[in-house]
């Protein structure tokens, strides 16, 4: 049975976080010629699972890559990473990238390697089918596939019935172990090897936290979803489970704010981040990530210097919440999509928190509380 | 005859030279800052349709240059710089000018079919056929013809203004693609 | 030609990386595309009150585009 079929059975998916069908990828790869680009740079804030495919499982990830693209395969890692020296002691061909957070997109690693520089580019086709940038440059086909994902492929072909093993983990709709990440306030963090369906309380267990006594949980990165603390008690790490709270598994992170620390000064840290990380190319997203940073910055500062807080809050918030809307879809790559979806969730976890802003205090640590209870704390 | 396709060359020629500055001074405000009081469709429009329309007064120029025959120049020299029998340099600049014009053109109709980077390799010589063209209606501009000489002198002050207000005039967009291309990207 | 359905029509999209933001889409599209509050375009969907500008006036607008950023996808 080939490659693909096999890929297909198992049905893994791209463990980089865009969750797309890898057998599909590796036909069109396959049909197209395609030379294979291992990301291996961990891009995302808290990311540290590619690093950890590379440090324990590097032989079978170099076979995966071989089935895939046999020769023609590449590894990038950040410049200056664990990783970058890692795959070099083992004479593997690496693409070496700046450690920031778009150069780590597909798109990108592909400009990159292919004498431009590490910035997205606008896909007016699949680049596996091969195109060109948006000034003309000529792009060879080329497919990006996470080095957890190779890792899988290699998994799914060697084991005898692999598919089968595969889909002996995690859901129907969303098999096969992951990797995930957990970092941030908590006593242990590092790499767990779980699978979708698992309670999130369970992952913050694992790193040593007590559920439902941490700050607040991002699930997914720079480009992930805010959690409450109940919220994250209770949740199932899956599609399914994160959905309603516009989240989704994604790149395998989970970051635990300290429950001791203002969680809307540790946010504005991370729109600060963003709004840098820009590659300066997307009008919507080198302008509305500032814009979004200093929203949530005016909102942090309590927006109401002069009285009537409340309500120069609520028109500051439906002001982020409208930026936030407006950046969606409007980039090159998906980076001003994940920031809008972290800022959309910031407004609705931390609501409580912004409320106390707004009142020029400050209380972390606060438990939720009910709108009537807000009116009697007046 | 003769006498009047002369004037004819030479009006031809200066109006040539008036419309090639006004495509040039759209050009630089399509690239430069934008404005709310000016309508970019407006100035691309203009851009296109000046520049289109030039290349027929370029056309009857030249034509009415070779045609009538108290000058030497020939179909040759029409589109071979510095063949002319003529004064062959003063000619020669206004050739290679009209041989990018025509470069220009003929990358501009066909934009969407050609990579970005070549479309934008050949426009920008038009920053040099601009000035060929204004020396060339100078030096060829006879003495006793202040006009002739005035023209090319009055488009070059108000074309230069325009270029140095498109390299000092940047817009937000521009200003921080270069600010944050500045930062490590490879 | 209204032969053809809104439905099997190429999406027009914006080149993000190309668009200088000139704004000439908006001027020719004004039932499908305006401009957010940097100058940048954002293309209606029906659902979002877009408004059908013919397809003469798409062609145009995507043949006048200054930065050659607006194009009409074919694969979708």
């Amino acid at each position: 049975m080939n490659l693909v079929d096999v890929l297909e059975q198992s049905g893994l998916t791209g463990r980089g976080g865009a969750a797309f069908s890898t057998a599909t990828k590796v036909r069109a790869a396959h049909e197209h010629g395609a030379g294979l680009l291992v990301n291996a740079c961990d891009g995302e804030i808290g990311a540290v699972k590619d690093a950890f495919v590379v440090e324990h499982h590097l032989p079978e990830l170099v076979r995966g890559a071989t089935l895939v693209a046999g020769t023609r395969v590449r590894y990038a890692a950040h410049r200056g990473s664990a990783t970058e020296a890692r795959l070099r002691a083992a004479g593997l061909d690496v693409l070496a990238a700046p450690a920031r957070y778009v150069s780590s997109e597909e798109t990108s690693l592909i400009s990159l390697a292919q004498g431009g520089l590490a910035r997205p580019m606008t896909k007016r086709q699949p680049f596996v089918r091969g195109g060109s940038d948006s000034a003309g440059r000529r792009i060879t086909p080329t497919v990006v596939l996470n080095a957890e994902t190779v890792w899988r492929i290699a998994q799914v072909v060697e084991r005898p019935d692999g598919a089968q093993w595969f889909r002996g983990h995690g859901l129907p709709d969303e098999p096969g172990p992951r990797l995930v990440a957990i970092g941030g306030a908590v006593p242990r963090p590092g790499v767990v090897e779980t699978a979708a369906g698992v309670p999130l309380a369970a992952l913050l267990g694992a790193a040593g936290a007590d559920p439902g006594r941490t700050g607040p949980v991002i699930v997914g990165g720079l480009g992930g979803t805010v959690l409450r603390p109940d919220e994250a008690a209770r949740v199932t790490w899956s599609r399914a489970g994160l959905a309603p709270l516009g989240g989704a598994p994604g790149p395998g992170v989970v970051h635990v704010l300290d429950a001791q620390a203002c969680p809307v000064d540790a946010l504005a840290a991370w729109f600060d981040h963003a709004a840098g990380e820009s590659a300066g190319q997307c009008g919507p997203c080198m302008f509305g990530l500032p814009a979004i940073a200093s929203d949530w910055h005016d909102l942090a500062d309590g927006v109401r210097a002069g009285g009537s807080g409340s309500v120069s809050s609520r028109g500051a918030r439906a002001r982020l919440a409208r930026r936030a809307e407006s950046v969606r879809g409007r980039g090159a790559c998906r980076f001003p999509d994940g920031v809008a979806g972290l800022a959309s969730s910031a407004l609705r976890a931390l609501s409580d928190h912004l409320d106390d802003h707004a009142r020029g205090q400050c209380v972390p640590g606060r438990t939720p509380r009910s709108s009537h209870e807000h009116a009697l704390a007046h | 005859m003769n006498e009047l396709l002369w004037f004819v060359s030479r009006a031809t020629g200066t109006a040539s030279i008036v419309l090639l500055t006004a495509v040039l001074v759209l050009g630089a405000l399509t690239a430069g800052r934008r404005s709310r009081a000016v309508s970019q469709t407006v100035v691309v429009g203009l851009h296109r349709s000046l520049a289109l329309g030039t290349s027929a007064f370029l056309l009857a120029h030249i034509a009415t240059a070779i045609v009538e025959t108290y000058v030497s120049i020939d179909w040759i020299s029409a589109v071979v710089p510095f063949t002319s029998g003529y004064e062959p340099l003063w000619v020669g600049l206004g050739t290679l000018a009209f041989d990018i014009v025509l470069a220009v053109v003929a990358t501009s109709l066909p934009r969407h079919r050609l990579s970005r980077r070549v479309w934008r390799a050949v426009h920008l010589t038009a920053f040099a056929l601009w000035p060929m063209a204004l020396v060339h209606g100078y030096a060829m501009g006879t003495a006793n013809e202040p006009l002739l000489r005035l023209v090319p002198v009055a488009c070059a002050l108000v074309g230069g203004a325009a270029l140095v207000w498109r390299a000092l005039a940047g817009h937000a967009d521009q200003t921080r693609r270069r600010a944050v291309l500045t930062q490590e990207w490879s | 030609m209204s032969t053809r359905s809104r439905t099997d029509r190429p999406t027009l999209r914006v080149d993000r990386v190309a668009c200088t933001g000139h704004g000439v889409c908006a001027t020719l599209l004004p039932g499908s595309i305006r401009l957010d509050e940097w100058g940048y375009p954002v293309v209606l969907t029906a659902a979002e009150d877009g408004v059908d500008d013919g397809d003469e006036a798409r062609a145009a607008a995507v043949r006048w585009c200054p930065a050659l950023a607006l194009y009409a996808d074919r694969s979708s």
